[in-house]
């Protein structure tokens, strides 16, 4: 392109200086996505003379001054550029200055300005979600927008992480945002929506930004926007990408197989000695009874006791194996994406249209994740008054999921990391170690029936995750029809119809010959989870401009929603022969269930927004929502926001700053719903009787106490917010405050569990979160060739609680109170270990306020023990261009906040659980000759040591290297000659590096701070291809 | 003329839509019912009771809590004749830190099970006389729902407390007869005597109410008269009205005889068992109840658990012609097997649970007897259970009152009797280390099925005292279940 540009600046420049009238005509793109820039300034350099480019970023502009050579061009938020004048027409590709301030941002039901709309919406364009190798886009969203908390608590692929927008609203109603997808509530699958279709994504944060989706609005509104065709022609982009990935932190460390033997013998010893025998025949009993209790002797034969009464390992005892299940459990994930999409436009149609496809193996054995999508988008101005547009998209996947959330005990996370070392993985010689090789010369996989119940014995998922299935097989269609009319001058109708239907195939298989389910003959579950929902709304808008100086512009609809989810299951076992996975092939049923639900609302909603010169911005907006959640009478529910905002920096004393570019400042202030109960509880106004039965009779029983007078939960937001941008843009910024307000909250209230019912939904209670969120932006550096653009992200809020129906409630391990936050964690305290004894000690209070420690795991108090919400939370992105190369890198990071990690309690036990793996910290337990430690002391007897308590509380702040990317785009040269537009070759890196306190755990772990055996999160590293052509 | 008619659209559709929306909203859930759909027949309102019997019995709180017949597994993991091992479920219960902590799952879980049965009958008793129908059938049902009442308030009354003798007058746990409604406040804690006649006295109301009721054979979960009766005796026995225990003992058992020794070797596992009187029957599509076989069953291997290992000692409490002596085994491991237990069908993870049956009434007979100075009466009955067990009478060795209370050990061993038999009686549990004369672990070769002789290290109690350290003696406070931390928090009333 530059290139080509010095030959045009060479050919022409002698000629230009004869011609009187210049006539330059030419079109602006934006130099990373390829589209046009409409209203960018054209302006003769040295002179005030210029113009200003089209909606299709076309300009055409007439140099009178004979002596002019150089235009300049310019864009809110691009780098300005100089070019020659010249007669033949020019392309001019301007390139970002970091973070556009003066973009269109999409809004409900339309879009705004960014740097005059009076609400909060923070904006992530496609470039920062494309190369990124997520398989679900809700996982990309952390770090780059203030405000959003993302918790990626699953790595297992096609899982969506879980986004609170602005703290959490409510205490037992839903905290999720409402997801739209091109104007419309989303009832799909988030992992259906390929990233790469992706234009933008939108976070509205505040009442005036997201009152107008009502009773569904109080948690924040996520929208994602398509692609559409934009530029005239025709344009094909493919992208290719390999990668791999493995395990992102390390697993926690465990012991070997020979202190794993000496430890036990130890619990044996202090189990005897507990029980009164005296150390002599304590010592022997554990030494002879060692081999039993574990199952197995890794020493072989020659040392039947390998474990003398000294407690140590006998001369000469190694251990003939010493295996690594949670490796065994692991591989290197391999990662397959490809896109392709052609997008344009003709005269009166705009299209884009894509397919992708995507691999991604999971790192743990039998998990992974595929889709196929296609996407078509196309919008067709039928009249000059009539535009009518259709976007149709599918996606099928594939996913294969093992239990991974779950404390059962083929949860494939734990059963590897649970397993003590001493166990074989395969079959070995007991007295050599050597294999035990079948008729085919293969190893054999041990399923271990001599190991203890904690070891899962008769089981080798190593094996049989191989033959398993525990797969989801997801059907997603969307479709989003619209027509818009121009019925008057500014007056257009617009009425659209948009249906969701997504269907989940769940189909879990364990096999009839071999691990868990062997003994009942192998079991298989299908199930079909159908969702479906529609969206009609019609919607009259009106924009208009009067005296020059008042621009109004009015939005009324009315919208019905409904949404229908019905499923089947069944069950069966015993397959009558080996080989078959589905039911046909199994002889018992076990379970059928199903049922059809529905949600319904109907709306009318209303907007008006006005401003004055350009400066002073007025918006209100009104939402009436009528529930299928609520009884009639109570159903109806009304919201509202009012806004305003003042574009400082079109006033005429700043106008002329030569500093400052942008200066605005907003407020908003509105009330938003929540109807969100849990999908269990949509009747809740209803005196019900739930339906089961016994033995082949029907029955009905009461479960819950009802109440009629349930209503929406409402959230009262209060935004104030300057936005700047200074030093021809090179930085700026956004600094907001809220004060979240919930109340009538959709609460669970306890009750005395003796009334038979221990909870009753009632509206009690309210939450406030107030906070503050930071965004800058900063181009630190700027030369022709190189630049560096920095954006930072930065969020703190504080959770209260300010009214509750009772003094405290005491939930889990948090209790709330007024004045606390719903996320204070309320368990006993660890007080160390006793050095005489060894044994677990927790603080009490006693009657007169003084504190003593005990024993008993029970009679210690609970108390306040910090929170699991960080100080602080956000992103921080780097970018640094060099010519054609491109280096960026994101940080994620999180300070402050607590997580209670309940994963790592299972390899902290004391030794009641023989043959589970034990942690390295174990190694420090209490003995007679080790008194000052905080581990206590070893036995076989169960007890509570490991129970909640601070012992497992640890300081959750982390800083994680999310996502690097280095990119090479060819030179022009060698694109013309291929005739393409463009080549990028990429290296991309998820997750390459993890900064935290608490090895073992990974770090990001659910927004209230505990931790369930979850899918660690990984790490990779892929590289790809963009063509453009 | 184009434009108007796209506004005239508009309009049109905005209209049509508003007209239906009221409608629109009104959805009904597809598997709930409101009340008043229960309570429009007799047959309709006979649903409550069996779908409250089937929350009782198949509801998971947590895999180690399936429903109302785990409380019996509590009772005996919480006695002396059972050793459990560490594997997932009842060892903390075992080891006597999981009831008495009122944090706990199992804690809340028994208490809001007991009273959410306690308030279905309380609401099916307000509703049943206005229902349309067949008085017959009201009338039965009626006893249906008081017995159903009875054996909650009587579980409350046999887990709560210790016994009427030391504890009769001491606050146990609150008693309500009407149906909870959201206004309800809980109530304050009413003594173990009147736990007991609340229990007594919806019992004999129930009993002729009943009396007309034949409920079909394969039907045992159905309460009908018998089981009343045997409720009855239970509740005269506990609460020291032993003149009365005797009476509704033996009506209890008319026409249950005792089993012949090979249906005793059977598994525990099926209803129609002659002598049960009391039961719930399980198959494929429903045996969540079946899943105590987890633990109780240790030697199918299907079984998830097998944790309810017997203590080696127990074995030695039978003679070697006594029936229940085949049960046992020492398996390789070394754990003393009692397979009393085993699941009807392993491939279904399937079998029945008893709940009640003649051996018990004999017992309670023989107990009522001996306690109020009938020995003679007593030793009958006991010796009527050890004929049919092929043990040999009771002679008059020993004290009467004991004999009878270790063979209700012996005869009725994991059915759920361990605990509340301490509690009534003031008893204690008793844990002792299985070592040999030489005070070491006991080594002892074990012939095998397959003919070798293995020298196992046989496995007893590994808990041989109380988690303060203390040895185990009557009346500890660790015995007891406790009420759970949110009854406490959100009861002002309780400890009224």
């Amino acid at each position: 392109m530059l290139q080509r540009l010095l030959i045009i600046l060479l050919l022409l420049g002698p000629l230009a200086a004869y011609s009187q009238v210049r006539t330059v005509t030419g079109t602006i793109v934006s130099a990373k996505e390829k589209e046009p820039l409409p209203g960018a300034t054209i302006v003769v350099k040295g002179s005030t003379k210029g113009t200003v480019s089209g909606p299709d970023g076309s300009f055409r502009l007439e140099v009178t001054d004979p002596a002019a050579t150089t235009l300049v061009i310019s864009y809110i938020g691009m780098v300005p550029q100089e070019v020659p004048v010249s007669t033949t027409p020019l392309r001019i590709e301007l390139q970002a200055s970091g973070k556009n301030l003066d973009e269109y941002v999409v809004i409900a039901y339309g879009t705004a300005k960014k740097s005059s709309y009076t609400g909060s919406v923070s904006q992530i364009k496609s470039d920062e979600l494309v190369d990124r190798q997520v398989s679900s886009v809700s996982k990309a969203l952390q770090g780059l927008a203030a405000g959003v908390q993302s918790a990626s608590q699953s790595g297992q692929p096609g899982t969506d992480a879980s986004i609170r927008i602005r703290g959490v609203g409510s205490i037992n109603a839903s905290a999720d945002p409402l997801y739209v997808v091109d104007g419309v509530p989303y009832g799909g699958n988030l992992s259906a929506i390929n990233p790469f279709d992706i234009e933008s994504i939108s976070v509205l944060k505040d009442a005036a930004s997201s009152a107008l989706y009502g009773s569904r609005g109080a948690n924040g509104v996520i929208i994602i926007t398509t692609k559409k065709g934009k530029v005239k022609g025709s344009r094909i982009d493919a992208r290719v990408s390999q990668g791999f990935s493995k395990r992102a932190v390390k697993n926690y460390e465990t012991v070997g197989t020979d202190d794993y033997f000496q430890m036990y013998w130890r619990a044996m010893f202090n189990t005897q000695l507990a029980n009164n025998r005296d150390s002599l025949t304590a010592a022997r009993n554990a030494s002879a009874g060692l081999v039993d209790e574990l199952g197995i002797n890794p020493y072989g034969s020659k040392y039947p006791q390998p474990v003398g009464t000294d407690g140590k390992l006998v001369a000469g005892a190694v251990p003939l194996w010493n295996d690594d299940w949670d490796k065994a459990m692991q591989r290197t994930g391999h990662r397959t994406e490809a896109n392709l999409s052609i997008s344009g436009a003709t005269d009166n149609t705009r299209y884009f249209i894509s397919g992708g496809y995507l691999d991604d193996q999971g790192i743990y054995l039998g998990s992974g994740f595929k889709r196929y999508n296609v996407r078509s988008n196309i919008d067709i101005d039928a009249r000059k008054w009539l535009k009518v547009g259709l976007n149709l998209s599918a996606a099928h996947s594939d996913q294969q999921a093992p239990p991974s959330e779950d404390s059962r005990s083929d949860n494939y996370i734990n059963y590897g990391r649970l397993m003590g070392p001493m166990y074989p993985i395969y079959v070995r010689d007991p007295n050599t170690g050597a294999y035990k090789l079948d008729a085919n010369g293969k190893r054999v996989f041990d399923y271990g029936d001599y190991r203890p119940d904690p070891a899962n014995p008769r089981t080798n998922l190593v094996q049989t995750s191989g033959i398993d299935r525990h797969d989801t097989i997801r059907d997603d269609v969307s479709a989003r029809v619209y027509a818009e009319a121009t019925l008057w001058k500014g007056l257009k109708f617009k009425t659209s119809y948009s249906a969701d239907y997504s269907n989940r195939q769940a189909h879990d298989y364990t096999n009839p010959t071999l691990g868990f389910d062997a003994e009942v003959g192998g079991t298989v579950s299908k199930g079909s989870f159908k969702y479906f929902s529609w969206t009609f709304n019609n919607i009259l808008t009106y924009e208009t401009t009067f005296n020059e100086k008042h621009h109004l512009n009015l939005l009324a609809g009315q919208e019905a929603y409904k949404s229908t989810y019905s499923f089947e299951v069944g069950n069966k076992s015993g397959f009558s022969v080996p080989g078959l996975d589905e039911p046909a092939g199994a002889a018992l049923i076990s379970n059928f269930d199903g049922y059809r639900d529905s949600y319904a609302l109907t709306s009318y909603l209303g907007r008006a927004e006005y401003d004055y010169l350009g400066k002073y911005f007025f918006s209100a907006s009104l939402r009436g929502d009528r529930s299928s959640r609520f009884a009639p009478g109570k159903n109806l529910g009304t919201f509202w926001s009012l806004g305003a905002s003042w574009k400082a920096t079109e006033e005429d004393f700043l106008k002329n700053s030569s500093w400052l570019n942008l200066l605005t400042l907003r407020a908003s202030y509105g009330g938003q719903g929540n109807d969100n109960l849990g999908a269990t509880r949509y009747y809740n106004y209803l005196p019900l009787f739930v339906v089961n039965s016994n033995l082949g009779q029907g029955g009905t029983y009461r479960n819950a106490l009802y109440n009629p007078d349930l209503k929406w939960e409402t959230n009262l937001n209060l935004n104030a917010g300057v936005d700047f941008s200074m030093f021809d843009n090179r930085f700026g910024g956004t600094v907001e405050f809220f004060i979240r307000k919930s109340k009538d909250l959709l609460f669970s209230r306890p009750k005395p569990p003796s009334i038979g019912y221990p909870t009753i939904d009632e509206n009690i209670g309210a939450l406030k979160n107030t906070g503050v969120e930071l965004t800058l932006n900063a181009v630190p550096v700027r030369t022709k060739d190189f630049s560096w653009q920095v954006s930072l992200n930065m969020t703190h809020y504080k959770n209260k609680i300010t009214e509750l129906p009772q003094a405290e409630i005491i939930s889990g391990t948090k209790k709330l109170m007024v004045g606390r936050s719903i996320y204070d964690f309320y368990i006993r305290e660890w007080a160390g270990v006793d050095p005489k004894t060894g044994t677990a000690l927790w603080h009490y209070t006693n009657k007169d306020g003084s504190i003593s420690d005990t024993s008993n795991y029970s009679a210690a108090t609970q108390y306040y023990s910090g929170s699991s919400l960080p100080d602080v939370y956000g992103g921080l992105t780097n970018t640094f261009n060099y010519k054609g190369f491109s280096l960026s890198f994101l940080i994620v990071y999180s300070l402050g906040g607590k997580v209670l990690d309940n994963d790592y309690t299972f390899l902290m036990g004391t030794g009641s659980a023989g043959g589970r793996a034990w942690s390295k910290e174990m190694l420090n337990a209490w003995t007679p000759s080790n008194r000052n430690t905080d581990v206590p002391q070893l036995t076989t007897v169960t007890n509570n040591f490991t129970a909640n308590s601070t012992r497992f509380l640890y300081d959750a702040s982390y800083a994680r290297l999310k996502s690097v990317n280095l990119s090479y785009n060819l030179p022009k040269s060698l694109m013309e000659k291929a005739h393409l537009n463009n080549i990028t070759v990429y290296v991309q890196g998820e997750n390459l590096f993890t900064l935290y306190n608490h090895k073992g755990m990974d770090p990001e772990q659910t927004v209230g701070g505990t931790t369930y055996y979850r899918y660690p999160a990984v790490k990779s590293v892929s590289a790809g291809i963009n063509l453009s052509f | 003329m184009k434009k108007n008619s796209r506004l005239l659209f508009a309009i049109i559709t905005t209209v049509a839509l508003t007209a239906c929306s009221k409608d629109f909203v009104n959805t009904r859930p597809t598997n709930a019912v409101p009340d008043d759909q229960v309570f429009n027949t007799i047959d309709n309102a006979e649903t409550a009771i069996n779908g409250t019997w089937a929350y009782m019995f198949d509801t998971y709180f947590t895999f180690a809590v399936p429903g109302y017949k785990s409380i019996h597994l509590t009772s005996d993991a919480m006695g002396s004749d059972v050793a459990l091992t560490t594997s997932y479920g009842f060892r903390d219960a075992y080891t006597f830190i999981e009831m008495v902590d009122n944090t706990k799952n199992r804690v809340s879980a028994y208490w809001t099970l007991l009273y959410k049965v306690i308030d279905n009958c309380n609401l099916f008793l307000s509703k049943i006389d206005n229902v349309p129908g067949d008085d017959a059938k009201r009338k039965y049902l009626k006893g249906q729902a008081l017995t159903l009442r009875a054996n909650s308030y009587l579980t409350l009354a046999s887990f709560y407390q210790f016994g009427v003798n030391t504890n009769g007058n001491t606050k146990t746990a609150p008693i309500y007869l009407e149906p909870s409604n959201p206004g309800t406040q809980g109530k304050s804690k009413s003594t173990l005597i009147q736990l007991y006649q609340q229990t007594i006295s919806d019992l004999e109301t129930a009993i002729p109410l009943l009396g007309q009721y034949d409920r079909p054979a394969t039907m045992k979960y159905k309460i009908d008269v018998h089981v009343a009766q045997g409720l009855l005796a239970r509740a005269y026995l506990y609460s020291g009205q032993y003149a009365k225990a005797t009476t509704p003992a033996v009506a209890a058992r008319d026409g249950y005889p005792l089993m012949g020794s090979d249906d005793y070797n059977k598994g525990f596992n099926d209803i129609s068992n002659q002598e049960w009187i009391w039961g719930q029957a399980q198959t494929p599509t429903q045996n969540v109840a079946a899943s105590n076989f987890n633990f109780l069953d240790v030697s199918t291997p299907v079984a998830y658990y097998k944790s309810f290992k017997a203590d080696p000692w127990f074995r030695g409490y039978f003679e070697s012609s006594d029936v229940r002596t085949r049960l046992f085994e020492v398996s390789h491991a070394g754990h003393m097997l009692y397979k009393k237990f085993r699941f009807r069908d392993p491939g279904a993870m399937v079998a029945d649970l008893v709940l009640m049956r003649s051996a018990e009434m004999y017992l309670i007979e023989a107990e009522a007897y001996a306690r109020s100075g009938n020995a003679g009466k007593a030793k009958d009955a006991l010796n009527a259970l050890r004929t049919a067990r092929n043990a040999s009478p009771y002679n008059g060795n020993g004290s009467v009152t004991d004999t009878i209370l270790l063979e209700r050990r012996k005869e009725l061993w994991g059915e759920g009797f361990s605990l509340s038999d301490i509690l009534r009686t003031g008893g204690t549990v008793v844990r002792k280390p299985f070592v040999n004369f030489q005070g070491k672990d006991s080594i002892i070769p074990v012939p095998f099925p397959d003919g070798t002789i293995d020298s196992v290290h046989v496995i007893g109690h590994r808990t041989l005292a109380l988690p303060d350290k203390s040895p185990f003696k009557p009346f500890s406070n660790y015995y007891l279940f406790s009420i759970p931390l949110s009854e406490l928090q959100n009861n002002p009333n309780i400890n009224n």
